[in-house]
């Protein structure tokens, strides 16, 4: 039986397992056959093994990868604390 | 004034190396230390150990740093703590350090931390050998980290875990895995010890800004939650507060 909860468990447990990405922090939704993934990474080359590894688990579904590229610039700010 | 600078998952790897560090050339014009909270690594490897001593040795400020959990991934935890602190950079595991400021002692005890949940809505050590292991090692590394706040000789003082002591942090995480991201016996050791600022990472969809409940400020400094490569908090010695 084809469960997208199930799917989507599995696509996450691969993500975090999988040496190639690593990723606990990766949303997946399936929304009929659409299969959107959003969080933060520190490269493209990341952004992109997530994509490949999710493919190899899925057949037919159109892959929405809204991963974006965690910034990392020095901040312009400071927080008073005192 | 201190300037205290912190970030946390910071997921260093081999595909990474040089990408962080033109971002703290200039980290002592903003700040007086450094703190790293775990997770600055991938899958743990001495090699991304590497790339990490590279990216944050010999800067112009002091560096302190807790391992997390993908830090403990390959088994090498160890090994990855020991080249650290052959590069300079202080890791701290159910221990502390002082660092002094233009004469203020600020004083940091870290330790990784670990889960469990928040108060009237966690796991015990009761059940499966599996269950008590859990719950145990949470108790110990809570007791730690007591242990080494407690020992402080400092005019300033912050915790510093990778696992989070507030759940006010994990707003935007499922209350599913709040569990699995922190644990409130990590506060009772910081509200027991007189501490200005406690600091973690781990809960990449988390909050920044939060409390202890018995009112310690608490910031979660993953560097998803705070896009940036650290933020900078300001503390005073109480002594010192202006009137």
């Amino acid at each position: 039986m084809n469960v997208p909860q199930y799917d989507v468990a599995a696509l996450r447990r691969a993500l975090a397992e999988d040496p190639r990405t690593a990723e606990l922090g990766v949303h997946v939704r399936i929304r009929g056959d659409q299969l959107f993934l959003s969080g933060d990474v520190a490269c493209e080359q990341r952004r992109a093994a997530i994509a490949e590894v999710v493919t190899e688990h899925t057949d037919g579904m159109v892959l929405h990868n809204e991963v974006h590229i965690v910034r990392a610039e020095p901040p312009t700010e400071q927080e008073d604390l005192r | 004034m201190i300037r205290v600078a912190a970030v946390g998952d910071v997921h260093l790897g081999v595909d990474t190396r040089g990408t962080l560090r033109p971002s703290y050339e200039s980290i002592a014009e903003h700040a007086d230390l450094l703190l790293l909270a775990g997770d600055l690594t991938r899958l743990g490897t001495v090699a991304e150990g590497e790339v990490v001593a590279d990216e944050f040795a010999e800067l112009d400020v002091p560096v302190v740093a807790v391992l997390g959990n993908h830090d403990h991934q390959s088994d090498a935890e160890d090994k990855i703590a020991a080249l650290l602190a052959d590069r300079g950079i202080t890791v701290l595991e159910g221990s502390g350090t002082v660092i002094d400021v233009d004469g203020t002692r600020i004083g940091i005890a870290g330790a990784k931390g670990f889960g469990g949940g928040f108060a009237g809505k966690c796991g015990h050590a009761f059940g499966e050998r599996e269950m008590k292991a859990f719950i145990h090692h949470t108790e110990d590394v809570a007791e730690q980290l007591r242990t080494a706040l407690l020992g402080l000789s400092a005019d300033v003082r912050v915790a510093l875990t990778h696992y989070s002591p507030s759940a006010d942090t994990l707003r935007g995480e499922p209350p599913e895995i709040f569990p699995f991201l922190g644990s409130y016996l990590l506060a009772e050791a910081i509200d027991d010890s007189s501490v200005d600022l406690a600091v973690h990472g781990h809960a990449h969809y988390g909050s920044e800004a939060g409390t202890t409940a018995g009112g310690v400020r608490v910031r979660n400094v993953a560097q998803p939650v705070i896009q940036a490569a650290y933020r900078v908090y300001t503390l005073e010695p109480v002594s010192t507060v202006p009137e």
